[in-house]
């Protein structure tokens, strides 16, 4: 080995990064190599001048008070409470897997079109009955009351139970919110997107299952790890929707939930492919 | 991990946390508690100025950006996936605002690049005798120097010389690979070193 290779491993070995038996052929080498040795020396003294370099910068009182003063901003910008949590860590899952750029794209692009899915679903179950019912000059496809998989057509005016058919004289009734028998709840329609992520969670995990042996143990570890993860999202997600079935957020977040496992168990059969061919 | 934290010049309401491991402070501050994130602050604030300072060469500039690495910190502290590595992680965040800042202010005209003239008249020159002044002098030199390296070859520097990162933190950090990053520590060395020698000769003892 050249003293030029040498000067490499002597900066490492300056750093205490080498192995024993690398060390030893150093050491050995600055003992027997005059430029070698001169080189170390200098090494030695460039550390000693970098150590006495002083920075013109200090921390002072007023930069912790304008962080302080920054994170009370953000703070009261944050929802409060148990959503706040599930947001969090929902964040903290998306970021745990970092797979590969294509996935992490396919993970947001989900995301987002889960997002305004639910939402506008969610926004059209809870609009006031009184704008879709009571302003005929919204054009189609603008009115928010109407799901676009079941549109649902005028119904009749219920009548009053104990009223019978006979009393025709026309009556005053308060505007009260109209049963609808096609139009979802909010529960209702995270029931049936839960139910077809179950069901494509089920198929890819039997997949997955047929081909665990032939992917590779550190990778297979990290997916567990995540899969683990995003069970227990989910688990605590569905007590939080349970406890408050109405809760926008929750049931986002349920749903992106399952999202994300779908994406892992698609991501593992992928990469098993990749693997064997 | 316990890491005594130092109680210089801090008010004696901080007494009653001399030990605190990083993980009990990430756990705290996690749960709200400012006083938690504060000691992380105190623990991590001068590092981490350091190093901005060195990547930007400015302090008005640094003391900016290290409010904003540790805003950061505390905006995403749940995203920490190893509570072992606060420091690494810190470092991390600290690197990519200092690297925003310089890709897009470009503040070209703010850096000091060190002249090669200068360092021949210095080396030419007669060194003063006094230590305080010397000394003086060769801060504006290495921070030059500093100013006059690339981008990575300042950050790897930086965490190495001057941090006293290992290798594998440093990778973590930059996110480059360790034969990459030994080659760039190599070569940032080789120009620290031309541009430091007149103060390696016999004239300035060390």
């Amino acid at each position: 080995m050249k003293c030029e290779e040498y000067q490499t491993l002597i900066e490492e070995y300056a750093d205490g990064m080498l192995d024993e038996r690398a060390a030893d052929r150093v050491t050995s080498h600055i003992a027997a190599c005059a430029d070698c040795a001169y080189f170390y020396k200098e090494l030695d003294r460039e550390q000693e001048l970098f150590s006495r370099y002083q920075r013109d910068v200090e921390v002072t009182p007023v930069i912790w008070a304008s962080i302080e003063s920054r994170i009370r901003e953000e703070r009261a910008k944050r929802p409060t409470g148990i959503v706040s949590r599930l947001r969090e860590q929902l964040a903290g899952i998306f970021a745990a897997p970092r797979l590969s750029p294509a996935f992490a794209a396919v993970l947001v692009m989900i995301a987002i079109g889960l997002t305004v899915f639910v939402m506008s679903r969610l926004n059209s179950t809870q609009a006031p009955d009184q704008v879709a019912t009571n302003n005929p000059s919204n054009p189609p496809g603008v009115s928010s009351s109407a799901p676009p998989k079941s549109p649902a057509p005028p119904q009749p005016e219920p009548k009053p139970e104990g009223i019978e058919n006979t009393e025709r004289k026309p009556r005053i009734v308060p505007p009260r919110k109209q049963p609808s028998n096609t139009a979802l709840t909010p529960a209702q329609l995270v029931q049936e997107a839960e139910q077809k992520y179950l069901t494509a969670i089920a198929m890819l995990s039997r997949d997955m299952n047929k081909r665990r042996s032939q992917l590779d143990p550190m990778m297979l570890a990290r997916f567990d790890a995540s899969l683990a993860e995003i069970d227990r999202t989910i688990k605590e997600t569905r007590q939080v929707v349970k406890g408050n079935p109405d809760d926008p957020i929750a049931l986002q977040y349920l749903l992106a939930a399952y999202s994300k496992k779908v994406d892992v168990l698609r991501e593992m059969t992928n990469n098993n492919n990749d693997t064997n061919n | 991990m316990i890491e005594a934290i130092s109680l210089v010049g801090q008010s004696s309401g901080h007494a009653g946390t001399l030990m605190n491991s990083s993980e009990e402070l990430i756990a705290r501050a996690r749960r709200g508690d400012d006083e938690a994130f504060r000691l992380i602050f105190d623990r991590y604030g001068r590092p981490i100025i350091s190093f901005i300072y060195d990547m930007v060469g400015r302090r008005d500039l640094a003391e900016e950006l290290t409010q904003e690495t540790f805003v950061r910190a505390y905006k995403n502290l749940k995203a920490l996936r190893d509570d072992t590595k606060l420091s690494t992680w810190l470092f991390g965040i600290a690197k990519n605002v200092a690297r925003e800042s310089l890709r897009y202010k470009h503040r070209e005209t703010d850096k000091v690049g060190i002249d090669d003239d200068r360092v021949i008249e210095i080396s030419d020159a007669k060194l003063p005798p006094d230590r305080e002044l010397l000394d003086k002098e060769l801060n504006g030199v290495i921070r030059d120097a500093l100013g006059a390296l690339d981008e990575d070859k300042r950050l790897v520097f930086t965490l190495k010389i001057f941090q006293q990162r290992s290798y594998e933190e440093i990778a973590e950090i930059t996110g480059s690979s360790i034969p990459k990053l030994k080659t760039d520590l190599h070569r940032a060395r080789a120009e620290m070193r031309r541009r430091i020698r007149p103060y390696l000769g016999a004239g300035y003892e060390v």
